[in-house]
């Protein structure tokens, strides 16, 4: 009787003492004077090209700031946003975060749980591209410091395969579709695109198109309500998409090809254009001899008819970058900010720049910069932009939008359908309408 | 304290532990999922009580009757393909039909022991546009623009993935009629043989009356985790291209984590539990009345 009522009181005591080791350890924010930090960072790391690059960024601030230490967490594509928002909502977002200026993490930065960085980012704005540093909160906060300001609409041109085929780059819609059954015949795709996801259709296309049907005038009615997205405007700007399929254009099964694969397409010469964000210029610039850098061009989508926004125009939003837990003050605070201003300031910026990044803070590149880096520079030196749609509409109603312009290319909607539908979900939920 | 009393407290001892880590971990989200698909919540800030809105919104969403038509395709193909299958594929090893049967059943089993994510790259590699199956169709019908273009329908994008799922599943269905098949005695079909029965009168007279129960088991294995399914699909396809290959299980994880409807997302789960139930139910009325036949 005894025995088994120490057996019991033993198992008792074993099961109570087991709940409170199993918490593990938790790693001192401080030790021996070493500020560690914990980062989640957006970042394929099968793509050798960028988790190179980052690692000898990394190990540069690291040679830098010896008194802080990052520990990454890595993450792509969805994974990397369900992590950062189950984070936010258990309150256990890491000391670090990459975010994106627009709505695509806005739920988590209006949410209290980002800080603002503004009290930091006014010491240092003049060393940034205006454009970069625009209010990203409702009251003028400055959620992630952006690494640069990104151009989501690039027409690479491979100008030997042009000379080859005896061709140059179109002026008009038409000249570029007068190509097509050129550029097939000689076994190559004319436009290499990667539609699989959805969003790439969206924001490498259809945001540049709709700045030259519609412009940004039209556009800022139509987040207000006062247009409407079943308007001709941003109509015929799906319309030319759908031009661009019924014609082989595109890559053979583009809706069925993952981010990635117009890429290889483009760098192995098998297409003649690739569209794509100008964020692929570090990649181009990894992946690509020195040789194929001379004869790569930057471009925009060639003239439409009907124009009424900015010709010759491209589609710009500030980029991504850090921003820090809400929670985090004093040293752990000035910290981040040292890890923050260093991957998009002027030190980390002058490291990506010869990896190919073009940065948003105000450098002179170095004359040994990447060619393609340069040509990015003159590139946004040059081209008008307009907005990006899923940076100014909520992320939900790109979950209508995407699928309907796939739905279109396979033939089971109209472009008017996908304007009037897209736009009956806008009424109905966007916040912009509210 | 008497013997029985003490009984009583050593079970609740030692259940009790188990017990509340199971309501801590299934049941309490169980319930609380039942009361947030009553609200609309970010997941962020207060949740706000809308009645049966979500419910009202699912059903009303097109987007939810394609995925739950999918779903419903899946749950046939398990109920009507990987049990028949699996169960013809056990018979033929059991009754020793073929020789070197060790060798088909390791093959037939291997698919379950690979990553669904495995299996799902596996099988995009041989269907995408840059896949083995589309270059082989290029060469052999001189299209270099050749896709397969099943994805791109709104009815058939589901068919390849139904197959990699047949494909996939039905190992561990013949696993598990198998072993029960050897629990058989062997004396009753020595019997039957000396009897006179034939090959389909032992399977129809011996065999399957003993397989009632393990058939009944299998469906509700099929049901339950057909109606979950996620993994397979979301890697292989993402649920698209257009929501065309979407089920419920990826309705609920879109509309949870990409667009922070958790109150939606609960409601969404809510709908696989009752689907689930209402499915078994229905299953075990059937094999009621074939046990009360046959066994």
């Amino acid at each position: 009787m005894l025995h088994k009522q120490i057996l019991v009181a033993v198992a008792i005591v074993t099961l109570i003492g087991s709940f409170a080791f199993a918490g593990g350890q938790q790693d001192a924010a401080e030790d021996d004077g070493v500020i560690t930090l914990e980062v989640l960072h957006y970042l394929d790391l099968a793509d050798n090209t960028s988790s190179g690059n980052f690692e000898e960024l990394v190990d540069a601030f690291h040679a830098a700031n010896p008194d802080i230490r990052l520990e990454f967490d890595y993450l792509f594509n969805e994974p990397y946003h369900n992590k950062l928002q189950s984070s936010a909502i258990a309150g256990q977002l890491p000391d670090a975060v990459f975010l994106w200026p627009g709505k695509r993490t806005g739920e988590v930065t209006s949410s209290g749980a980002v800080k603002d960085l503004s009290p930091w980012v006014d010491g240092v704005r003049d060393e940034f591209a205006p454009a970069a540093l625009s209010p990203q909160g409702p009251n003028g906060e400055i959620w992630e410091l952006p690494e640069q300001v990104t151009a989501t609409h690039v027409m690479f041109a491979n100008e030997r395969l042009l000379d080859e085929l005896g061709l140059e780059f179109p002026r008009t819609l038409e000249e570029l579709l007068e190509q097509g059954e050129i550029i097939r015949e000689a076994g190559y795709i004319p436009i290499a695109m990667d539609n699989a996801d959805g969003w790439q259709m969206q924001s490498t296309l259809l945001s540049a198109l709709v700045e030259r049907t519609a412009g940004r005038e039209w556009f800022d009615r139509a987040v207000e309500g006062e247009a409407s997205f079943s308007d001709p405007e941003f109509v015929s700007a799906v319309e030319v998409i759908q031009t661009l399929h019924e014609e082989e254009m595109f890559s053979p099964g583009i809706n069925q090809a993952s981010y990635g694969e117009a890429l290889t397409d483009f760098v192995t010469e098998e297409a003649v254009y690739l569209i794509d964000g100008g964020w692929r210029t570090s990649n181009l610039t990894g992946e690509m001899t020195e040789d194929q850098y001379e004869y790569v061009s930057y471009n925009v989508f060639p003239e439409l008819p009907n124009e009424q926004g900015q010709a010759g125009s491209t589609a710009i939003v500030a980029g991504t970058g850090f921003g820090m837990n809400a929670e985090l003050e004093g040293e752990m605070a000035d910290a981040a900010w040292e890890w923050i201003y260093f991957f998009a300031g002027p030190e980390g910026s002058r490291i990506k720049a010869e990896q190919g990044w073009l940065p948003a803070v105000d450098i002179e590149l170095p004359d040994d910069s990447p060619e393609l880096t340069l040509k990015l520079a003159d590139f946004l030196n040059s081209t008008p932009g307009g907005y990006v749609i899923d940076a100014v509409m909520d992320a939900e109603g790109m979950g209508v939008l995407h699928p309907l312009l796939q739905e279109m290319m396979f033939g089971n909607v109209t472009p008017q359908e996908v304007g009037n539908r897209y736009e009956e979900w806008v009424e109905n939920n966007d916040s912009g309408r509210s | 304290m008497t013997i029985s009393r003490e009984k009583k407290v050593a079970y609740g001892v030692l259940v009790g532990p188990a017990v509340l880590i199971y309501a801590a971990v299934i049941i309490f989200p169980i319930l609380f999922s039942l009361a947030a698909g009553f609200t609309q919540w970010n997941g962020l800030s207060t949740p706000q009580f809308v009645g049966l809105d979500n419910y009202v919104r699912m059903f009303t969403d097109p987007v939810f009757r394609l995925g739950l038509r999918n779903n419903l395709l899946i749950v046939a193909v398990s109920v009507f393909g990987q049990i028949p299958f699996g169960f013809a594929l056990a018979y033929i090893i059991y009754r020793r039909m073929v020789r070197g049967h060790a060798f088909f059943e390791t093959m037939i089993f291997l698919p379950i022991t690979i990553s669904a994510i495995v299996v799902a790259k596996l099988w995009n590699q041989i269907f995408s546009p840059r896949g083995l199956f589309t270059e082989l169709m290029r060469i052999i019908t001189e299209n270099d623009r050749f896709v397969l273009t099943i994805f791109e329908s709104r009815t058939f994008a589901i068919v390849p993935i139904l197959f990699v799922i047949l494909w996939m599943y039905t190992g561990i269905y013949m696993i598990i009629f198998l072993a029960n098949l050897q629990r058989i005695d062997p004396g009753v079909i020595e019997a039957a043989i000396i009897d006179g029965a034939r090959e389909h009168q032992i399977l129809l007279r011996v065999v399957l009356p003993q397989m009632v129960n393990v058939v009944f088991t299998t469906a509700v294995f099929a049901i339950a985790g057909s109606l979950k399914s996620f993994d397979l699909i979301f890697a292989m396809t993402g649920g698209g291209p257009a929501h065309y290959t979407e089920v419920i299980a990826i309705y609920m994880y879109l509309n949870t984590f990409k667009y922070y409807n958790y109150g939606f997302g609960s409601a969404i789960s809510m709908m696989i539990v009752f689907l689930s139930l209402g499915l078994i139910t229905a299953v075990q009325a059937v094999f009621r009345k074939l046990e009360a036949r046959y066994v």
